[in-house]
């Protein structure tokens, strides 16, 4: 097809079976490949001389409304030095868990983009030194918000959100990073302390 | 007119009205309208509508609140100026009730006193479910006449105060639930309106 | 020869007199409606996690110290000064004496310099 990157080819002839079809859409290149191989294609593609993408612009997921197509979970990739793009994407089915490897240990600013999928989709990331929600707080129940089946208003009541909002208990609001220092300062509060022991951070009393 | 010394704080609304006390109501009532020193409570676009109303063309330093106060404890009109996340609710709240009396507040733009464009499972569907709103400022944002013109109700809102009035400097405070509103009244003020009710996507 | 002060004392009466109708009207005509989360500390709106009172580094008291002492001595300069233009007879004796107080003071600094005192870091 016209216009298709080279390293498309390049992955083909290295990758074979695990790059499963290619896309050419508005000039930009798609390359999707299998959950299982994902995580090696992407550290071959940063780190092999001549591929080289070294800036990881986005990862984000897609979740289509005809309930045949899969959920995507879509990484842009950039060569600075070769200015050059590339779009990679991992198909996820019903039929396996929603789990994709963490390309943390390649891009550092892979952290809080995978956590937003998370907190959006769903998607976990295995091997993510702290997924957790980044959007929403740490512990909202309502599920993952930019799914196709996730009402627009939320399924709870306005008053309900509302009320879980504001009354959730004092220590949700800080990350378990400020916690712990906290703690190890001894500047926690007593009941804080206690809430937390008992496994009762966030719940709305 | 008999005014106790205080051992803290006096309770002047046991006074009934009279000549000393209306001029008394008109001093204090014009020294604190025309040096409402505002806490900009500013998450989005409203904000620099604020800004822009606060510098040169629009200036705010005419009506005495050019002094902005980013601590509640030192701040007599909490202005939201922008859209609320639930996110952001208990820190409003906790912001509200940290600021001294007398304290009012506007709601600035259509997010903070509706919900605005975003009537979604994200964003507060009006910050009066959550603390106690005397001006709503409409506009997307408000032109910064719009927001002088609240502000001048606001000034005439206070200077038709009376300290004699009981009900007037009372905290509003949450109840055991937590809540400000009871949830019939959030569920109330939060229903969707106008265009939001033809977007009801997925579900 | 006492009535030049009386202006100063019709001074600080009235300083007095109206910093207490001041706070004394204010503090009468105003509303207090302590609340439990109003008397908490400021946090950016968040509720706050441990003492306003923090452990923090001895060099700010080293520094404070340090100018307290060479700040008085400077300062003793000024009427010693005085006195050395008044009585130009005994001006040797004069110099002498500050320079043993200067003398002291520099072996001071002297000591704390090498001791470290003038590092920040």
């Amino acid at each position: 097809m016209t216009g298709v990157s080279p390293s498309v080819g390049a992955l083909t002839a290295e990758f074979g079976s695990a790059i499963l079809r290619t896309v050419v859409s508005c000039g930009d290149s798609i390359v999707y490949v299998t959950r299982e191989r994902a995580h090696d294609i992407l550290a071959w593609l940063k780190n092999t001389p001549g591929q080289e993408f070294d800036y990881l612009t986005d990862i984000t997921a897609v979740d289509y409304r005809d309930p045949e197509r899969p959920l995507e979970v879509v990484y842009q990739l950039r060569s600075l030095g070769r200015k050059a793009d590339l779009r990679v994407k991992i198909a996820l089915d019903g039929s396996a868990p929603l789990e994709v490897d963490s390309v943390y240990d390649l891009w550092k600013g892979a952290d809080w983009l995978e956590r937003e999928v998370y907190d959006m989709f769903g998607v976990s990331f295995v091997g993510h030194p702290d997924l957790r929600r980044i959007l929403m707080w740490e512990t909202y129940g309502e599920g993952y918000p930019l799914r196709k089946d996730f009402p627009l208003r939320g399924h709870f009541s306005r008053a309900e959100q509302v009320r879980q909002a504001l009354a959730a208990n004092p220590e949700a609001q800080y990350s378990l990073e400020e916690l712990s220092l906290a703690q190890a300062m001894h500047d926690l509060p007593a009941d804080m302390t206690e809430r937390l022991r008992r496994g009762e951070r966030g719940l709305v009393p | 007119m008999v005014v106790t010394p205080p051992a803290g704080g006096v309770e002047l609304s046991a006074v009934s009205p009279n000549w000393v006390t209306t001029r008394l109501d008109f001093l204090s009532n014009w020294a604190r309208s025309n040096s409402l020193w505002p806490m900009p409570f500013g998450t989005a676009c409203c904000a620099i509508e604020f800004m822009a109303t606060a510098a040169s063309r629009f200036d705010l330093a005419r009506f005495g609140m050019e002094r902005l106060s980013y601590s509640p404890r030192q701040a007599d009109v909490l202005i939201c100026a922008g859209r609320l996340p639930f996110k952001l609710a208990p820190v409003i709240r906790r912001i509200w009730d940290q600021m001294p009396q007398p304290k009012w507040s506007i709601s600035m733009g259509a997010c903070a006193s509706s919900g605005g464009i975003f009537d979604n499972y994200a964003m507060v569907q009006g910050i009066d479910t959550i603390i106690p709103v005397d001006v709503y400022v409409p506009g997307c944002p408000p032109r910064p006449e719009g927001l002088v013109y609240g502000i001048m109700l606001l000034q005439k809102k206070i200077k038709g105060e009376s300290f004699t009035d009981s009900d007037l400097r009372q905290e509003h405070l949450v109840d055991d639930a937590g809540m400000f509103l009871p949830p019939e009244r959030v569920d109330e003020l939060s229903e969707p309106f106008g265009n939001s009710i033809h977007q009801t996507r997925s579900g | 020869m006492l009535q030049a002060y009386i202006p100063l004392l019709l001074v600080v009466a009235f300083v007095v007199v109206n910093a207490v109708i001041m706070l004394g009207l204010s503090h009468w005509l105003s509303s207090s409606r302590p609340t439990g989360v109003k008397l908490q500390p400021y946090e950016s709106g968040m509720p706050v996690l441990g003492d306003a009172r923090e452990r923090f580094s001895v060099k700010f008291y080293l520094v404070a110290m340090l100018f307290i002492i060479f700040d008085i001595e400077v300062v003793f300069l000024f009427p010693w000064a005085v006195a050395f233009n008044q009585l130009p007879a005994q001006s040797g004796l004069l110099l002498v004496a500050m320079l043993i107080f200067l003398g002291v003071l520099t072996a001071g600094f002297i000591y704390a310099w090498k001791r470290g005192a003038l590092e920040w870091s």
